[in-house]
């Protein structure tokens, strides 16, 4: 591999089940080091991408390169990438020791090498006092770790981790997350993240691939998957609560464009063409301003939701159009208020009439 | 009870007596529960166990003491003919012999063969395995005594009858093992043979390293199934072998009632000693039925 080859790419890949497509035409060149977030709703071909990078899923089409080398043809074994899967898949009838050693027993290495690089794995994730009990013995977050170590003792070129911390309690979750980031920093090797929780993805990835019935969305950092969407699905799938949409059609009667649909406003610097379009607007760039602000919108509070430092507010703007704005939780909003709210140009985004982003 | 004057309650003393009188009536209803319990497991107990004392008890009587009346329930002094007939004047120990090694090698091979046909029907995707399992299933309801005679031909064409392998190859057939190896393999979850993909397992190695060891508790069961019923088994040892050295056990008992004239004392001594190796078999498995939980393997 060179220094500017990517350390995994994917050219083309699909996968199908029959006459079921799983996954299709999927392109993505994952760079040496970078951590990646597949993230999307249940069902999207995330995780089957992931098992088809690691070699436990027959490709239908396309072709996987594993460090510059064409990996269609290799055995899971041979393709130097490690696994954590969603269920830990710990072997039971093992210890810590064993297991974490198991890997490296199978590619024949000496007792003493092994000794030697299971006890620096277990040092690493302080499992130090473990070593010697069986994984039912352990906690959830041990169990975790031992998981870890098994992938990490073999050094791969890649970490690919399928959900690893689906199913844990909330604070396990938080505490394993910060674990997992900072192994990244240390060991520096390329991870592919699996993943439906988008704070998660958001949090811990240098990159966001997001999916959606097998086919990518979107590629880009964090900010970039959550400020400029891809699409409407993007929108709406990052950020909680989710993007604000108004169908409707852009206007240029009278030489001014302008979006028409439940209001109309003007849609100055994006340059969209005439037809269908969906106008967003993310809930904190939405403005709650006095009922006399020119070029505003009247509205009617529906729902105050307090969640502490912020406050969400929805509003109907028109009959059966409400809009979610994010505001200071000090605020004082009542529901039945009668408000204004603005929609900043800037911040607007609008999706033609198939739902892609209009740039 | 005592009501106090004035309130109409009534008095915490009598409340106190009242209680602990309660307590005392249900700690003996209780006590007579359990009695009663006891008193009911020990008839089952008996009944179960009856049969085998008396026949320990005639192995260890002369042929008139078998016959006297009141019988005596303790054999004292012990009369020990009965064994020593059998062990040395006839050919019990052969035919034990016999029994043993063809059990044993059922067994044995079963256990491997059927476990990893199991593991080929729960995990490896190949074409028209549901039409194998399907004949399996069906040819589970085929009667022994439909199979003898097709069974007898073939081993004959092979040359195989009255050896040993006539006894241990018909057995091997028997698609229960394979169906209930199926069933126990299909409990394991499909991440735990990934990761030993990964780790760099072949398909029989995730087969020996991973789910053997995780299914023993499967493996015991079957192992003392096909034990036992290759022990007990009549009909086809009885047709499949014409000489006394390969007689096994229970041919060779009912040879033991049908020629040597009504001697219950020898009869009962030969249903003692086949006792002994099930009786063994058994002790020495009842250990390995627990396996490591899976509890550990996975996320609950």
């Amino acid at each position: 591999m060179t220094a500017t080859q990517p350390a995994i790419e994917l050219i083309d890949v699909g996968k199908h089940y029959g006459s079921v497509s799983v996954l299709t035409g999927v392109n993505l060149a994952i760079a040496d080091g970078e951590f990646i977030a597949l993230l999307g709703p249940s069902g999207c071909g995330k995780s089957t991408l992931l098992k088809l990078i690691a070699g436990l899923e027959e490709l239908s089409g396309g072709e996987i390169y594993v460090g510059g080398q064409l990996a269609n043809y290799l055995k899971p074994s041979d393709r130097d990438v490690a696994m954590v899967f969603q269920n830990y898949a710990l072997y039971p009838h093992m210890t810590v020791r064993e297991n974490i050693g198991f890997p490296l027993k199978m590619r024949g290495l000496a007792k003493e090498a092994i000794g030697e690089k299971v006890q620096a794995a277990a040092a690493f994730l302080q499992l130090g006092a473990q070593l010697d009990r069986f994984p039912d013995e352990l906690s959830g977050g041990q169990r975790q770790r031992v998981a870890l170590g098994r992938a990490i003792v073999r050094e791969p070129l890649a970490f690919l981790m399928d959900e690893p911390l689906s199913n844990l309690d909330a604070l396990l979750r938080v505490e394993m997350r910060t674990e997992l980031v900072r192994l990244h920093k240390r060991v520096g090797r390329t991870t592919i993240y699996v993943t439906h929780d988008q704070v998660e993805a958001m949090t811990m990835a240098n990159r966001i691939v997001l999916m959606h019935k097998g086919v990518i969305q979107q590629v880009g950092t964090p900010s970039e998957v959550y400020s400029r969407p891809a699409n409407t699905f993007v929108a709406t799938f990052v950020g909680s609560p989710p993007m604000n949409l108004f169908q409707g059609r852009v206007d240029s009667a009278g030489g001014c464009r302008k979006f028409v649909g439940a209001f109309e406003l003007p849609l100055d610097g994006i340059a969209a063409s005439e037809g269908t379009a969906t106008l967003g607007i993310r809930p904190e760039q939405v403005q709650i301003v006095p009922t006399d602000t020119p070029q505003a919108l009247g509205a009617t509070v529906e729902l105050v939701e307090r969640v502490g430092a912020d406050s969400f507010v929805v509003s109907q703007i028109a009959d059966g159009v409400t809009i979610n704005a994010r505001v200071d939780g000090a605020r004082q909003v009542r529901e039945g208020d009668r408000v204004a709210v603005r929609l900043p140009a800037a911040e607007l985004r609008l999706f033609d009439a198939a739902g892609r982003a209009v740039d | 009870m005592a009501v106090e004057a004035g309130t109409g309650r009534v008095a915490p003393a009598e409340l106190r007596r009242s209680a602990v009188d309660h307590a005392r009536a249900r700690r003996a209803s209780r006590r007579r529960n359990e009695l009663l319990r006891h008193l009911a497991l020990a008839v089952i107990t008996f009944i179960l166990v009856a049969p085998f004392y008396y026949v320990f008890l005639a192995s260890l009587k002369n042929a008139t003491e078998i016959f006297s009346y009141p019988p005596k329930l303790l054999p004292f002094p012990p009369f020990f003919g009965n064994y020593k007939k059998l062990l040395f004047d006839t050919g019990f120990l052969r035919w034990m012999f016999n029994t043993l090694f063809v059990a044993g090698s059922v067994t044995t091979l079963k256990i491997f063969l059927d476990s990893m046909a199991g593991y080929a029907l729960a995990k490896i995707d190949m074409t028209g395995k549901k039409v194998v399992f399907l004949a399996m299933l069906i040819l589970l309801m085929v009667p022994i005594g439909a199979l003898v005679v097709p069974l007898w031909a073939l081993m004959s064409s092979f040359g195989l009858i009255d050896t040993y392998a006539a006894l241990i190859l018909p057995p091997l057939a028997n698609p229960l093992g394979a169906i209930l190896m199926r069933q126990f393999i299909l409990g394991l979850p499909k991440d735990l043979e990934n990761a030993a993909r990964l780790d760099g397992l072949s398909e029989f190695g995730i087969y020996w390293r991973i789910v053997l060891p995780l299914i023993k508790p499967g493996l015991v069961v079957l192992a003392v199934i096909i034990f036992t019923d290759q022990f007990m088994s009549f009909i086809w040892p009885l047709i499949a072998t014409t000489s006394d050295e390969l007689q096994v056990l229970t041919v060779g008992v009912a040879a033991l009632r049908a020629h040597g004239g009504a001697n219950y004392g020898l009869w009962s001594a030969s249903a003692v000693m086949s006792l002994i190796p099930v009786g063994v078999f058994f002790f020495v498995l009842q250990r390995q039925f627990l396996a490591r939980s899976l509890a550990g393997a996975l996320k609950q």
